[in-house]
């Protein structure tokens, strides 16, 4: 794993920036706010940082979908979400700037997957859908409008008509679209 | 065999990565016998390529963990071998690292990039397209000022003040228009400084008799030590080459949108998939914001799924109701028709009083800028009108939209378009220019001793006027209306709130203002230039006015579709001009008492003497390529190339739809296979459990049995030998 209190060694800084879209301006402010995160944490996990840490972060604070994102990109066998260095590299690398649009839209792909089965099928859909529009009774849409929503979304992106949305159905959707790049971004 | 390639065509073996397994992964929906309770998709195969390809792979661009990607690279740099590759692996690396400096260095130097990153992250895609089209203006102007200073003014300045002689020998036969030739503009001496800011203001006095007009330059042809530079052809080749550059810009401006527009399908295609899969931003930070967000994607949402409800309750309206919607439409239409002509009427009345009248002092100039206070006055008034009335015809939300804008963008052009036909019929008494007041001098000489000069005054005025009136409105409406609505809670100004930022007006703004200052290029040589400053002022000023005063619209503008839109309304606006253009230079005659042109019938007249002058052979060569015997051909040529290009589109457009079907259809005989084996699976465990049955009839399951309680399911298993069958 990464260096916890200490710096990063050269090897390893240019080994991040050979395996991710990070520039070394990028991996050391990471690593920075990464050391801030640990120092907070008091848990038996040395190396990881709890996932509520990790939401403290101005820029995940408010994200509808912070909870996924710390999931997918989790290799924590606890499934609980938490990051190590390694993780957090891979997060700022798939929302950077240069990511292509193939990485973006699989981890976007993973992330709506709410229950992880490869697959959006219509109660994916609907979280989605809710955690777009605002959790609270009365930001959400109604009965009647979510299943004309998700009814159109099925009909326009489900190809073979399976009733759920795969990867490549997804990826041909978000290919169409010249804003996700842009907005498919976070940057420390 | 069969069922394995068509599985790996398919369903290329599911290559995401997972910590939670690490057997080789299965589709979901496979085995009968498997639980399907708690199926965790397993991504973590890693992909087919990355075993058998030979060439360095991109790491970052694999979808896995840090560890697994580390895992990899160890596996390629083992493969790769040392010596011969790794000069051009560290070359590629290099060049890539140098890009990447490259673009981040650059970065900085586009104007006003984060400026316009930071609008685009607080209030969305339709304002920042709005800045992005000004920025693109502010630009094209620059580059536009650049040249006309280069070729026309720099030029000028030099030989004005070098004295040099004109050698332009007067052999115009002057048959009786001797009195036309007499032009003084030059202002009297002593002036109030009340009389020079009129004269700022209005473009007459000493602005008149200055760089800024057509009538100050000069028809000098210099000619010493073998270099020679002849004002009037490089001010008139300098215009074209003008206008020719901004449609070359517009043009590969349109092209890069209307390819985003075609592939993206219109935008109007999987509008709903494509709203909800990528319609969150990231980039925001904040509760507030990404509340507003929220709401934004819901209004969206609403609005949209409530079109459709409405799209279908009229599509099953009945014959009486459509007959009396339609009539009702019709009767709308022509009510706003009415009201677009009476303000034409209004902007023609203004031009012949404003023109027809001389006084001075305020009043007078109250006088001038008439023509352009009606015109604004008009511009706000019936587009306001336009949209009370349509909310009477009941179209969709969309159709409503794309109707307002058409409406404003006629009203726009065309009122120019009145007020230059106004100002044609003065100064050549309605086109006969041998009768009356235009006996002599073929145009309006009593009143418009330098025509030129007059109509670039005109357009000085309305760039000006619209500059004031912007500026006015947001210090005096803009301003004042958020401190009233964000101090005073009473509920009118709860119901007005805030301002909101209205891209397509403000878009048609621009290309009004564009269009003036295309219109008068010609005749003022600096408007250009001018026009620079000002939108580099409205750039500075909108900013300001947009973090201030307004919020974030609550109904979002589609970009790309509308980005295509404004630069087709932008082109309008130069065709518009060029005829302008194309009329003045040719067919009318030019003042006889100023500018360049003074010795000549029609302005076009300097470049066939100039090409008189050239060698025998260029001039051959220009002839040659101005007749029929070249422009036929080339003619017919490029239609063969347009409808091989469209051929090609229409090719590519069939392969798609042809490759959607057969998606269709793999996922078809995907499922026809998964019921099969589900049977064959059911009819096994029937057997298992009547062993009576004839021992023959079951023999082959018999030895497959072990191998299909092994692997779950057989057939999507692309590592397993094929025997059974």
């Amino acid at each position: 794993m990464g260096g916890t209190s200490s710096k990063l060694s050269k090897d390893l800084l240019s080994e991040y920036q050979e395996l991710t879209f990070l520039t070394k301006q990028e991996i050391l402010m990471a690593h920075k706010i990464f050391s801030e995160l640990q120092d907070k944490e008091n848990g038996p996990y040395g190396a990881r940082v709890s996932m509520e840490k990790v939401l403290t972060l101005p820029e995940l604070k408010s994200n509808p979908f912070r909870k996924r994102i710390c999931q997918v990109f989790s290799t924590s066998d606890l499934k609980d979400g938490s990051l190590s260095f390694e993780d957090f590299l891979d997060l700022l690398s798939a929302f950077s700037d240069s990511a292509t649009l193939e990485i973006k839209s699989h981890y976007a792909f993973r992330i709506f997957d709410f229950d992880d089965d490869g697959t959006l099928d219509a109660r994916d859909l609907e979280k989605l859908v809710n955690s777009l529009t605002g959790e609270t009774d009365d930001t959400r849409l109604t009965g009647e409008e979510m299943k004309q929503l998700i009814g159109n979304i099925l009909e326009e992106s489900d190809i073979d008509k399976d009733g759920t949305v795969n990867l490549s159905e997804f990826q041909h959707v978000i290919s169409r679209s010249p804003d996700f790049v842009s907005s498919f971004k976070i940057v420390l | 065999m069969e069922l394995r390639e068509f599985n790996n065509q398919v369903h290329p073996s599911p290559d995401y990565p997972s910590p939670y397994s690490s057997q080789h992964s299965l589709r979901l929906r496979t085995g009968p016998t498997q639980d399907t309770s708690a199926v965790q998709f397993d991504w973590s195969s890693p992909p087919e390529d990355a075993e058998d390809s030979n060439e360095p792979q991109n790491l970052r661009e694999l979808p896995l963990h840090m560890s697994l990607k580390r895992a990899v690279w160890q596996v390629q740099k083992m493969k790769v071998p040392v010596v011969s590759s790794s000069w051009n692996i560290k070359r590629s690396k290099t060049f890539h690292r140098f890009c990447e400096v490259a673009k981040y260095i650059l970065s900085y130097f586009v104007l006003w990039n984060r400026g316009i990153q930071r609008i685009g992250g607080h209030f969305g895609g339709g304002v920042r397209s709005y800045f992005l089209f000004l920025r693109f203006l502010v630009i094209l102007n620059f580059l536009s000022s650049l040249l006309i200073a280069a070729f026309v003014l720099i030029p000028s300045i030099v030989f004005r003040s070098m004295k040099f002689n004109s050698t332009i020998a007067l052999t115009v036969n002057l048959n009786g228009t001797e009195s036309c030739l007499h032009y003084d503009p030059k202002p009297d001496a002593l002036m109030v400084f009340y009389t020079y800011f009129l004269d700022l203001v209005s473009g007459t006095g000493f602005m008149e008799y200055s760089y800024l007009f057509y009538g100050y330059y000069n028809n000098s042809k210099i000619e010493s030590n073998g270099f020679s530079y002849n004002i009037p052809l490089a001010y008139l080749l300098t215009a074209a080459f003008y206008f020719l550059f901004c449609l070359i810009c517009m043009i590969i401006r349109m092209g890069g949108t209307a390819r985003l527009v075609v592939v993206t399908g219109g935008g109007a295609v999987g509008g709903y998939s494509m709203l909800v899969f990528t319609g969150w931003d990231h980039g925001l930070q904040g509760d507030r914001t990404t509340k507003l967000k929220q709401n934004n994607l819901r209004h969206r949402l609403q609005v949209d799924l409530e079109e459709e409800r409405l799209k279908k309750k009229a599509a099953s309206l009945t014959l009486g109701q459509t007959v009396s919607l339609y009539a009702l439409r019709v009767f709308l239409n022509l009510v706003v028709l009415i009201l677009i002509g009476a303000a034409f009427y209004g902007i023609a009345e203004a031009t012949q009083f404003s023109q027809s009248r001389k006084t001075t002092g305020f009043v007078g100039l109250l006088l001038q800028y008439l023509p352009s206070m009606v015109i604004t006055a008009s511009n706000f008034v019936v587009p306001l009108l336009c949209d009370k009335i349509a909310l009477l015809e009941k179209y969709s939300p969309s159709t409503t939209v794309i109707l307002a804008l058409l409406r404003a963008v006629f009203l726009r052009l065309v009122s120019l378009g009145v007020l230059l036909y106004t100002l044609w019929e003065q100064i050549t008494c309605k086109g006969e220019i041998n009768s009356g007041n235009c006996e002599p001098c073929s145009y309006y000489y009593d009143q418009y001793k330098c025509w030129e000069t007059r109509v670039g005054q005109e357009m000085y005025k309305l760039t000006l006027f619209d500059f004031l009136i912007t500026i006015t409105t947001l210090i005096l409406v803009e301003f004042p209306r958020r401190i009233v609505v964000d101090h005073c809670s009473c509920k009118l100004t709860q119901w007005v709130g805030r301002q909101e930022f209205l891209v397509a007006p403000n878009v048609l703004a621009l290309v009004y203002s564009q269009t003036v200052v295309w219109t008068g290029a010609l005749f003022c040589p600096l408007l250009p230039f001018i026009n620079t400053i000002k939108f580099i002022f409205f750039f500075y000023c909108k900013k300001i006015t947009l973090f201030q005063n307004c919020q974030p619209a609550t109904r979002n503008f589609r970009s790309t579709t509308s980005n295509f839109f404004f630069l087709l309304v932008l082109l309008f606006g130069w065709m518009l001009s060029s005829v302008v253009l194309l009329y003045s230079v040719s067919k009318i005659h030019p003042s006889y008492g100023c500018g360049p042109f003074r010795i000549y019938p029609a302005m076009w007249e300097v470049v066939p003497e100039a090409v008189k002058m050239l060698s025998s052979s260029s001039k051959e060569f220009l002839f040659y390529i101005g007749s029929q015997k070249c422009s036929i051909p080339l003619f017919i040529f490029s239609c063969v190339l347009l409808c091989y290009v469209n051929v090609l589109t229409s090719v590519h457009g069939k392969s798609v739809a042809l490759l959607r079907s057969q998606c269709k259809l793999e996922q078809r005989d995907k499922q026809f296979l998964v019921r099969q084996i589900e049977e064959l699976n059911a009819t096994m465990q029937n057997l298992h459990r009547e062993p009576q049955q004839p021992l023959r009839e079951t023999e082959p399951f018999y030895h497959t049995s072990p191998q299909w309680n092994q692997y779950n399911n057989y057939a999507f298993d692309p590592n397993e030998d094929p025997n059974p069958y």
